[in-house]
């Protein structure tokens, strides 16, 4: 199938919403208990101090709350930890990911064939990792990148494979389980994900990619993504996501630790179209070293309630940070999601773009934290947010907090809501395009700040579930 | 989580209040029912983000910082011709009824643990009612704090086509030893096609913690303006509101405050658009010295039912120091899709630019920046109405800065 053909296929419900005979060699018993976890760790064959570290932080689940008294926070009552299945490991015979498509059964090779991913590998990707449930079934990467020691694996493998790194690393100074319950609830029982390391000097010059597809009614997918890049490396990885809709409700709950070396340069593009049955509650977070950059491209799509605020910590002296992010959200969704930056070092700079839709009664809400230390003298912030509402039923907040305690600075936020304009809708109309048209064009170009930051076979397919979410037809 | 009644109060000191201020029994009961609310009610939110607390209401020591017994003011009043500008006490003998219809009625006294403190304790205040038709320039309430804590409570009635000036200004008289307290609840109510502007400019000594929540509520087409100053105090939350109920009416709610030492301002600005053709715009400006910290939230609340709202917001934050602080979250919640709203924050310092040229026009750099800080408020300054409160807001600046 040609690329093009492939994206006339896109705009049907079928690529997302299909579903298959679920096949596991291995699931878990609903809930969660210390038993579970060890079952898990077992079946993984993990170290002990791994083992150590899960249990360690099912305590902290245990005795912290639930996000809530927060402003018009989305409602997480349904969320139900016991009644999810925490872990189905696929049935493939090679753990940690075959590096040929055709090595995979069937029904998973379809799902990731409808999804276009092998498609795009050739296309536009250094590597790609695909996890299907709770554990990543293919992998693969450029020889070229094998040979100057990139190292894009499975996390599971990572464990066993990259133990020293992983022990000093694994959520210990970035997101640690007591950061938050849902991060407590991922350090307990998190599988799956990708680890990705980049040499001194070593520049990634195409993305890589992970595609995560929950099939199961009723599960949660807890994939742990480590990025490591050294001192002046460059890569750009990229995350997508979906999941056909159940009437029960599925759990994300991802964790993202990311390290900025000196003069690194990362960006960490998630494409997220989780099906709306989905609570997509992920932490996502960087530290970035001296003259590092972080950015930061996100797209929420899909999901009935996303909490997401993907944070970069600015450590050293010229760090800096971008994040861009564009909502929708339709029917029956709340879409709540930001940005944190602290600036913990001189010369910082953080910019911080969203842009977010409300349609047919959905809720978006930009929630986001600028810190800026005392000491972090000429750092510089600043925050734009734009809303975009199509009708009565819906509803946009924003709501950014600011704490500055260092007098030189530059500091600005802004934001506007407004509703889709009618002068720009009539002028298109007078040029012969119809409504819907219309409407389509006008929220195509007010995501277009997003789109660009993306390669282009992302950039067409963000637009194309922009369209489809337009048109309703989506979940 | 409700905070402990300070083992000081009874209600025995809630009747004693009443009656000897003669009260009568329907105010000793509002009183009474505000002093049963304490048990259930909690402070004011204040902003939590990870790790910090932008103000700690907590901290308050309500059993060393109230003494309702002792509570006293002195307060001028300037009134206007054809409006009524008494004192709480004397205003029950003549305009009861208005009293009674319109009091708790914008701020309930169960709103908080301030409010219900207030409406239980309060000794001192004004009642300003404007006539139909009649437009009340100028007029002025002076206020003195002399005793260590004292609850004051103003309401404001502007009958149909009105009109009201007011400048409400606040300072501390004699000298009391320890640690102050001193609550300020204004109740607008603002009729038909009716304007109020009303001034508010706190001065006081910096050992007083003053809490003071300003709220208005329109009718059709009238506007109510608020202008807030805050200079004084050791630490201050003051939360200024208008509900706009009323089709196409207004608000502007304008702030200034300047924090030097290690004062705390805690100031907010919040406005709901409950009707259709409303318009609000917030416009908030404030200087920081020394270690002083100021917090700010502005909330833009459109509700379902506003059609066509405009709704501004602006808060801009200079810092003259290092040790300062500035918070601030401007927030939008917005439920109706025919609206056009905007918000913007910005902190810095003097701008370096602005500076240059200044000194290279041989100004001395104190003196420019002293200059450019003056500058920054007269956005603020142009708003006011009340000349002599444009004055004193200017005086308190300038001595701020010398």
């Amino acid at each position: 199938m040609s690329s093009e053909e492939h994206l006339k296929q896109t705009d049907t419900e079928a690529r997302f919403e299909f579903k298959k005979e679920q096949k596991s060699a291995f699931q878990a018993e609903k809930g969660l208990n210390e038993e579970t976890i060890r079952v898990i760790s077992e079946d993984k064959d993990e170290p002990e101090w791994m083992l150590q570290r899960r249990l360690r932080a099912l305590k902290h689940f245990q005795n912290m709350p639930m996000p809530t008294g927060w402003p018009e926070a989305p409602d997480l009552s349904e969320v139900d930890v016991d009644a999810i299945v925490p872990y189905i490991r696929p049935d493939v015979d090679v753990r940690g990911g075959v590096d040929d498509w055709r090595d995979l059964p069937d029904e998973i090779k379809d799902t990731f064939d409808k999804l276009g991913i092998p498609e795009a590998e050739k296309n536009a990707l250094s590597g790609v990792g695909a996890q299907y449930e709770s554990e990543i079934v293919y992998q693969n990467m450029q020889e070229q990148w094998q040979e100057k020691g990139v190292v894009f694996c499975d996390m599971d493998k990572a464990v066993q494979e990259h133990e020293e790194i992983v022990k000093e690393y694994f959520m210990t100074k970035c997101v640690p389980p007591s950061d938050n319950k849902f991060a407590a609830l991922h350090g307990a029982i998190w599988s799956g994900g990708s680890f990705v390391y980049v040499p001194e000097d070593v520049t990634v010059n195409m993305p890589i990619q992970a595609y995560f597809r929950m099939n199961s009614e009723g599960m949660g997918q807890f994939e742990h993504t480590l990025i490591i890049a050294e001192k002046g490396s460059e890569v750009h990885y990229i995350e997508g996501c979906s999941a056909p809709k159940y009437s029960a409700f599925n759990l994300h709950s991802g964790g993202v630790e990311v390290f900025v070396k000196e003069d690194a340069h990362v960006q960490y593009s998630t494409v997220q179209n989780w099906s709306k049955n989905t609570y997509n509650l992920n932490t996502k977070r960087a530290i970035v070293e001296k003259n590092g950059r972080m950015e930061w491209i996100s797209g929420s799509m899909g999901s009935k309630a996303t909490m997401l605020y993907p944070a970069s910590i600015l450590k050293g002296r010229g760090a800096s940070d971008n994040h861009i992010t564009i909502a929708f959200a339709g029917k029956g969704q709340n879409i709540d999601t930001g940005a944190k930056v602290y600036h913990n070092a001189p010369e910082t700079k953080s910019t911080i773009e969203s842009k977010s839709i409300s349609k047919d009664g959905g809720r978006t809400n930009y929630r986001g934290l600028v810190h800026i230390a005392d000491g972090a003298y000429n750092s510089s912030t600043a925050v734009e947010c734009d809303a975009l509402m199509f009708d009565n039923e819906s509803t946009s907040d924003t709501m950014p907090y600011m704490e500055i305690n260092e007098s030189r600075v530059d500091v600005a936020h802004e934001a506007t809501v407004g509703k889709i304009g009618d002068e720009d809708i009539f002028y298109l109309q007078s040029r012969g395009l119809d409504d819907d048209d219309a409407k389509q064009m006008i929220v195509s170009g007010f995501i277009e700040p997003i789109t660009e930051e993306l390669p282009i076979e992302y950039a067409v397919e963000l637009n194309r579930l922009v369209e489809l979410e337009m048109e309703g037809s989506l979940g | 989580m409700s905070v402990q009644i300070p083992p000081t109060l009874s209600a025995e000191t809630v009747r004693e209040i009443s009656e000897d201020r003669n009260e009568p029994e329907w105010l000793l009961e509002a009183r009474l029912d505000a002093f049963e609310a304490l048990d259930d009610v909690a402070l004011p939110d204040v902003i939590q983000t990870p790790g910090r607390r932008w103000t700690n209401l907590e901290a308050l020591d309500f059993e060393n910082l109230v003494d309702p017994l002792n509570q006293s003011d002195e307060t001028e009043r300037v009134s206007a011709e054809g409006a009524t500008v008494l004192s709480f006490v004397d205003a029950l003998d003549e305009h009861e009824d208005l009293i009674k219809e319109y009091f708790g009625s914008v701020v309930p006294a169960d709103t908080n643990y301030l409010t219900a403190l207030s409406a239980a304790l309060f000794t001192t205040g004004t009642f300003i009612y404007v006539p139909e038709g009649v437009d009340a320039e100028d007029v002025k309430i002076r206020a003195e704090m002399n005793s260590q804590t004292l609850f004051s409570h103003t309401l404001v009635v502007t009958e149909e086509s009105s009109s009201a000036t007011i400048l409400e200004s606040i300072e501390s008289g004699d000298d009391v030893d320890g640690d102050r307290y001193f609550s300020n609840i204004v109740e607008v109510v603002a009729g038909e096609n009716s304007y109020v502007q009303f001034g508010s400019l706190q001065n006081l000594n910096e050992d007083t913690y003053h809490y003071t929540l300003k709220r208005g509520d329109t009718d059709t087409y009238s506007t109510i303006n608020w202008i807030e100053g805050n200079i004084g105090s050791r630490l201050t939350r003051s939360d200024v509101e208008t509900t706009l109920n009323g089709d196409g009416s207004e608000t502007k709610i304008v702030g200034a405050f300047f924090g030097h030492d290690d004062q705390h301002l805690d100031v907010n600005a919040r406005v709901w658009h409950q009707a259709e053709h409303t318009t609000a715009d917030l416009v908030t400006r404030g200087v920081l010295d020394d270690e002083a910290r100021s917090v700010y939230e502005g909330v833009q609340d459109v509700g379902v039912d506003a059609w066509n709202t405009s709704s501004y917001q602006r808060e801009n934050t200079l810092m003259l120091s290092d040790e300062s602080e500035a918070d601030a979250s401007p927030k939008l919640i917005i439920h109706n899709h025919d609206t056009e709203a905007s918000h913007s924050a910005t902190v810095g310092q003097v701008d370096a630019e602005e500076m240059f040229y200044m000194t290279s026009r041989a100004i001395d750099p104190q003196t420019a920046r002293n200059m450019l800080v003056e500058g920054f408020f007269v956005p603020v300054l142009e708003e006011i109405e009340v000349d002599e409160f444009r004055n004193d807001l200017e005086e308190l600046v300038q001595a701020r800065l010398n």
